[in-house]
């Protein structure tokens, strides 16, 4: 019988049918809309940044632009760190999904490193700009400096990675009250035991549907689950959007400020609606005479609320200007929170159950259309439409839906 | 009335369901036996809707499940092996949403789901979040769930697997008063006793092939009143 810390086989063993498994349940039209979405995101970065690295290398000679490479991909290695380390974090408090780790024979460190590699893997999104950044500087600077970097970079991001993760545990852990037992098993088994809530309130008794999803959906948002953040962050961000016009700064800047916030704010809008998503559990759901027309028009209630709101705010705070700005702004500002807001819906609901999946989606389209707009203006908002209508075609899908495996 | 023919479901290389075909009229609970991994699950989950067939078809009490779901979906009952539900409501919020979702007056959910929760001896801790429950309270809520709207069809999947005595009881008493209302019911076990005591006829599945139906008649009189066993539990448990 293999002693509980000598498995490190098997845990290599385990990574590697993980990968294989999770390449194999992204669908293959996904595979290649992602990868198109991948290629177009690292080639407008390679865009970006080529012109600057050959104005450098240009002037003050190709060392010059090797100095400026090393500090680009050390940003996109510190960022992967932190991407990592944010994620172990949530791995480490949130417990429950962990805990049948815990019935094994399994030495805590060994499942420390495996929790850590899992959380490492978040990193690897940084190495779509780093590679885009090294494609940028070909020719500019020698093959052999290109490929240090190359090297150097992975390197970086696995270390960066490591200190990420390492630094989450170390603050998850300074948390943790005295105990006997391991370090990693306290905490995971602690993480199950928090957040117990008192009784909750009596339910409202409803005929109608929408009214029955609307009322979910706000106690969902209002208790600990997943949807509580960006519901916070939504509701904080346009408040921020709103108080901008009260700052003492320039109204140019202060309606771009405030555009720029709309549009953060749309998109947490949109994320707290994919987290409802995933808060929906399939078989339950499933189960039950929901059309895609009740779910869609549930969802789509809190995008045109949402928009509403955000508009009624910025009406009240955006009083100091002129009534043509101020209503091409507030159009502005309510359309990109709709299109935004509904295509959060829309990945929500045709990619149900894979709500990693649909926010991963959301989240490189919103990228793509606003790297679209920074190259052409106003470009970003076809690329978002064609999205919007992209996905509305596919909502008839919920009922061929099933549940698979991310 | 469900009707299943010709029921197809492959997962990957593997055959789940090969040519199923069977029937279960208004007023009958048909049980489903096999062993793990015969398809029994695959054929109830194909059954409500929740993956689609290869080839075949199910009709839930006329509907074609293929053609109008939603309607299917009103006129069934599903529950599940392994129930999930939204971890951070109440059973009581849990029921409301279903009561909701499926069209029932306020005042017949609420009666319905407080009658339910009693029978089932939930009524206690359901407006605790449904997270602190235990896998046999997850259970008894899916039954309550499948069962709230009194439906024409019933499909239950190792319903009362994890029930207490007192509350399989309950339930399989639920289970035939739903039936003489006319309910049809398809009840998945791999206990044969349960089938015993509670079905009308049986199915056994092998390798995803419907192997054999048996009627009542094929087991013999069907053991009556309680076991020893259950008499003794029942006493302890009425006792405190």
């Amino acid at each position: 019988m293999p002693r509980p810390d000598d498995c490190s086989a098997a845990f290599r063993a385990l990574r590697r049918a993980l990968l294989s498994r999770r390449l194999a349940a992204v669908g293959g039209l996904l595979r290649v809309e992602l990868l198109a979405i991948g290629a177009l995101t690292g080639a407008f970065i390679a865009w970006q940044a080529r012109l600057p690295l050959d104005h450098l290398a240009h002037d003050a000679g190709p060392w010059a632009a090797v100095r400026a490479l090393a500090l680009l991909l050390g940003a996109c290695a510190l960022a992967g760190g932190v991407l990592a380390g944010a994620r172990h974090r949530r791995r480490l408090a949130g417990g429950a999904p962990e805990l049948p780790w815990l019935a094994l024979p399994v030495a805590a460190t060994a499942l420390a490193r495996h929790l850590a590699w899992e959380s490492g893997l978040h990193a690897l999104w940084t190495a779509v700009p780093a590679v885009a950044l090294l494609a940028a500087a070909l020719g500019l600077v020698p093959a052999w400096a290109l490929a240090l970097l190359a090297a150097g970079a992975a390197a970086a991001l696995a270390g960066c990675a490591r200190l990420g993760c390492a630094l989450a545990w170390a603050l998850a852990v300074r948390r943790l009250p005295e105990g006997p037992g391991e370090p990693l098993r306290r905490l995971l088994s602690a993480a199950m035991l928090r957040g117990r809530a008192a009784r909750l309130p009596t339910p409202r008794w409803t005929g109608s549907t929408w009214r029955a999803l609307l009322d979910k959906d706000l106690r969902l948002s209002w208790r600990p689950t997943p949807a509580r953040g960006p519901a916070v962050t939504w509701l904080a961000i346009t408040v921020l959007a709103a108080a901008v016009w009260l700052a003492p700064v320039e109204r140019p800047l202060a309606g771009m400020l405030s555009a720029a916030l709309v549009l953060a704010a749309a998109a947490a809008l949109g994320d707290w609606l994919l987290a409802l998503a995933c808060c929906d559990p399939f078989a339950a759901l499933r189960g039950l005479p929901l059309g895609p027309r009740a779910v869609w028009g549930a969802r789509a209630t809190w995008v045109a609320a949402g928009a509403l709101a955000t508009a009624a705010l910025l009406a009240l705070a955006a009083r100091g200007l002129d009534s043509g700005a101020r209503a091409t702004f507030l159009v502005w500002c309510a359309g990109a929170t709709l299109a935004v807001g509904l295509l959060a819906v829309h990945y929500g609901m045709t990619l149900f159950p894979r709500g990693a999946a649909a926010r991963r989606l959301f989240g490189l389209m919103l990228g793509l259309a606003l790297a679209a707009s920074l190259m052409i203006p106003l470009f970003g908002w076809l690329v978002l439409l064609a999205a919007l209508v992209h996905s509305a075609r596919r909502l008839p899908r919920w009922w061929r839906l099933e549940e698979r495996e991310c | 009335m469900l009707r299943v023919e010709g029921l197809t479901r492959r997962y990957g290389d593997l055959l789940a369901l090969d040519r199923v075909s069977l029937e279960v009229r208004p007023g009958e609970i048909v049980g489903l036996l096999g062993a793990n991994g015969a398809g029994k699950s695959t054929l109830l989950r194909t059954a409500a809707g929740l993956q689609a067939p290869d080839a075949g078809s199910v009709t839930v009490a006329g509907v074609d499940l293929a053609r109008d779901p939603r309607e299917a979906a009103r006129r069934l009952g599903y529950a599940a092996e392994e129930p999930s539900f939204y971890d951070e409501l109440s059973a009581d919020e849990h029921l409301a949403f279903v009561s909701a979702v499926r069209g029932l007056a306020p005042e017949d959910g609420r009666a319905h789901a407080r009658r339910l929760l009693e029978l089932l001896e939930l009524a206690g801790r359901a407006d605790e979040p449904v997270r602190r429950f235990s896998h046999g309270m997850c259970k008894k809520l899916s039954f309550a769930a499948a069962v709230l709207h009194e439906p024409p069809v019933l499909l239950c999947d190792e319903a009362l697997e994890g029930f207490d005595v007192a509350a399989a009881l309950a339930a399989k008493q639920e289970l035939r008063r739903l039936a003489a209302a006319g309910c049809a019911v398809l009840f998945a076990s791999h206990i044969t006793e349960t089938v015993e005591r509670l079905c009308d006829r049986a199915v056994i599945l092998h390798r995803g092939r419907n192997a054999r139906t048996l009627d009542r008649m094929a087991w013999g009189a069907p053991a009556t009143g309680l076991s020893p066993l259950e008499r003794e539990f029942l006493a302890v448990a009425r006792s405190t």
